[in-house]
């Protein structure tokens, strides 16, 4: 899969999956990692630049086992940009499988 | 690869950057490592999973720099952010640095311009001789007025110009890394 297209779409993956809930870094590695293949190294340079840009606030959180982690906080202007991508990427998204569909037939799967 | 030698080599990386930031990050990484072993899995796998340090420590490198640029400006400071943008990739290599040549060339011809326009009331002088034929004298003194006077006008457009090129070729740089992101 193209470097460059994964990397936009980690961006999308991380605002999402903090939409509900704070989360703490490898917890966003891990929940990637288990739907499709990343250099988990990345992510970390991503949630510093999203942090920067202000769309995540961070703080740090004792645990009952094992350090202290560092959690990561959705924005009020995170959660605007997430909604910007998560549109953009439905549209995408369908495009892309509408042209696959009329490409291969709908007799393929 | 360890735990040891991934952080080794990510610190060696990010030796440019100031002590706090560069601290930060390679606690993020230590946490990482510490969270994957209590999960059972080695040093070795853990470190396999991040990928190469040199990967992350680009990735890091070329966002600081357009940062550090914009929060004080000079020449050292964008010139740093041009090299790490365009390590990113070939492709600014046409895209970064033909622009800012473009730009500095241009820049470099009304500042010299500007100079000549100050100091032309000088060659005015030394033309007519000092001190000058009488019926002349309104005319030199007239003619350097107006000479000076554009080249402070000038002068003062020209600071404001390139403070503010810098700013926007600044948000081109921006604009580029985030290109090369895949955004």
């Amino acid at each position: 899969m193209n470097v460059q297209f994964k990397k936009g779409v980690l961006e999308l993956c991380v605002l999402v999956l903090t939409a509900k809930q704070d989360r703490y870094g490898y917890e966003l590695v891990a929940s990637i990692s288990e739907k499709f293949h990343i250099s988990e190294g990345t992510v970390y340079p991503l949630l510093r630049r999203l942090t920067q840009e202000g769309f995540f606030t961070t703080y740090l959180a004792e645990s009952q086992e094992g350090p202290p982690r560092k959690y990561y906080q959705l924005t009020n202007r995170g959660r605007q940009y997430m909604n910007d991508l998560v549109l953009e990427w439905r549209i995408f998204n369908r495009g892309v499988n509408e042209i696959i569909e009329e490409g291969l037939g709908y007799d393929k799967a | 690869m360890t735990r040891r030698e991934f952080m080794d080599e990510l610190n060696a990386l990010l030796s440019a950057l100031p002590d706090k930031e560069r601290l930060d990050i390679l606690a993020d990484y230590t946490e990482h490592f510490l969270l994957g072993m209590k999960q059972g899995k080695t040093e070795y796998e853990i470190a396999e999973g991040l990928g190469s340090p040199k990967l992350v420590a680009r990735e890091l490198l070329a966002g600081y720099r357009i940062d550090q640029a914009q929060s004080n400006a000079s020449v050292g400071n964008m010139t740093r952010a041009i090299v790490a943008t365009i390590s990113l990739g070939f492709f600014n290599l046409v895209f970064v640095l033909g622009p800012f040549l473009g730009l500095v060339g241009i820049l470099m011809g009304l500042y010299a311009m500007t100079a000549a326009l100050l100091v032309a009331p000088v060659g005015i002088f030394l033309d007519y001789g000092i001190p000058a034929p009488s019926q002349e004298r309104l005319f030199l003194l007239f003619s350097s007025m107006v000479s000076v006077g554009l080249g402070g006008m000038f002068a003062i457009g020209l600071l404001r110009l390139t403070k503010w090129l810098y700013r926007q070729f600044l948000r081109y740089l921006q604009f580029n890394v985030k290109m090369i992101r895949g955004k």
